[in-house]
């Protein structure tokens, strides 16, 4: 390789992260402005939907809407028991939400 | 900076590419794994609070035996005489085990009055909104593809309330609302309750909006005083609980993925930190040559970061695409969860400029300073003996 542009690879490589950094921002920031213009859009379904929650782990019934649901044990079919549902284990019960409601 | 210099050290990892492409390729699935776990639970939580302010302030749900249940619509009643209280709606939702799809669909009751959904107004990629009595209803794209249905096609759930009718689908969710409405059927109040088996004049819970919700926490103390034993469940929270739940995900992902990226960053932290004597005779021989210990050092200072930077730019880059451009296939089920009806709707990058530049420097910096104090040591020894091995 000529010096020259031994040089120009060596200090691309030096700044790729740079060029990546700048590249990905202005991609995400385009992304969410698209996303920005569909918020009305959410919010006219969210309404009518019971929770906000995601419709992610609608396998269970218990997973589906975890922040209205099971307020006294993580699992209802079976209190400490262990999760059926794969994604259920990963799946944090509200606890802020009980911890605020005992201390009233 | 010392162009020259960064170009010998170009040379010098093209040397030695069998050692470079293992460090590089090591570092750079380490970061892209760890990046790509972290920007798809930060596009999650983003997209969960998303749709977050359309909740209502607060929820009352009645327990009994420390379970949810109906709770009565008289209760309404109490809940609207209290100050601040805008609006009481009783809602009607829950359900319904569709032994086809072998997983639940969520029946929504839509009372009258919500704001209209259109194909106008983006909530519909095909279809109409409801018109109450008619035995209708809305699906979300994936479920309606999932049964085969088209707007006009009819429906029969299984209940067991001789009240529920077959619906017709007169609409479907546009899938850019997956993420909500993916397993999703909305229909009229009464054929929800019908569906559901719930019956007139109770509801599954109370959205309670408020004139001011700052005042959520002084409502919901004055509703646990009006019914003794409710459950109140207030906006504000669930924010916390979002947060909560895909941090906890991420962190199960991040957890199993552990011995992998240690093995990574243990051989990585080897390759780099340790001076073979093929390098510690080249030292020798630059230093024999007249070049100064601080030109050995930049020399392999260049070498660390041309190798960390072009890897780290490359799993950062490979993590993006993976996730946002690619779908995050493999790595989406583990954190979105194995739902039958699965959301494949894009996901909308959280991460900023600030985060990408983080990201960054963890990796870049402690990589490129961990190779200095090797060539450090090699540097500053006697040539000769370094030549004689």
């Amino acid at each position: 390789m000529r010096e020259g542009s031994a040089k120009i690879c060596g200090l691309a490589c030096l700044l790729s992260p740079a060029l990546v950094v700048v590249g990905l921002s202005a991609d995400a920031r385009s992304r969410r402005a698209e996303a920005s213009a569909r918020a009305p859009s959410v919010a006219a379904v969210a309404a009518r939907l019971p929770t906000s929650d995601l419709a992610l782990s609608g396998g269970a019934r218990w997973l589906r809407a975890p922040s209205l649901e099971e307020p006294s044990a993580a699992f209802a079919d079976g209190p400490g028991a262990p999760d059926p549902d794969p994604a259920g284990g990963s799946m944090a019960p509200p606890v802020p939400l009980w911890n605020a409601r005992g201390a009233r | 900076m010392n162009a020259s210099l960064l170009s010998f050290s170009l040379a010098a990892v093209l040397r030695r590419k069998a050692k470079s492409f293992a460090l590089g390729g090591g570092l750079a699935f380490a970061v892209a794994l760890v990046s790509a776990v972290l920007f798809l639970t930060g596009s999650l939580r983003s997209e969960a609070e998303r749709a977050h302010a359309a909740h209502p302030d607060v929820v009352v749900q009645r327990l009994v035996g420390g379970r949810p249940t109906t709770i009565d619509e008289g209760a309404r009643a109490k809940v609207e005489s209290l100050p601040s209280v805008r609006r009481v709606v009783p809602r009607v939702w829950g359900y319904v085990f569709l032994p086809s799809l072998q997983g639940n669909v969520t029946i929504v009751g839509s009372p009258p009055g919500d704001a209209p959904l259109s194909v106008a107004n983006g909530t519909l990629a095909e279809g109409r909104d409801l018109a109450p009595g008619a035995h209708e209803m809305i699906a979300g794209e994936g479920l309606a593809r999932f049964l085969g249905m088209r707007p006009g096609d009819e429906l029969g759930l299984p209940a067991s309330d001789p009240r529920a009718k077959p619906m017709k689908l007169v609409g479907t969710f546009t899938s850019s609302l997956d993420l909500w409405t993916a397993d999703v059927i909305v229909c009229d109040d009464a054929d929800a309750r019908a569906l559901l088996g719930i019956p007139d004049g109770q509801a599954v819970d109370l959205a309670v909006h408020l004139s001011n919700p700052n005042e959520a926490r002084v409502v919901a103390g004055a509703v646990l005083d009006q019914l003794p034993g409710a459950r109140v469940i207030e906006r504000d929270l669930l924010a916390r609980v979002y947060h909560l739940a895909y941090g906890r995900r991420a962190g199960l992902v991040l957890g199993a993925s552990l011995p992998a990226l240690l093995a990574l960053l243990v051989l990585a932290w080897d390759r780099a930190s340790g001076v073979g004597p093929d390098e510690r005779r080249e030292i020798a021989v630059l230093k024999a040559v007249g070049w100064s210990t601080a030109d050995v050092l930049w020399a392999k200072l260049f070498e660390s970061l041309l190798v960390g930077a072009a890897a780290t730019a490359l799993g950062v880059l490979g993590a993006y695409a993976w996730v946002f451009w690619f779908g995050a296939p493999g790595l989406r089920p583990a954190l979105v969860g194995w739902s039958v009806l699965y959301p494949t709707s894009r996901l909308t990058p959280a991460v900023d400029a600030g985060e990408l530049l983080g990201i960054v420097l963890v990796v870049l910096g402690p990589f490129a300073l961990l190779s200095v104090v090797p060539a450090w040591r090699a540097a500053i020894a006697d040539p000769s003996e370094s030549m004689r091995g």
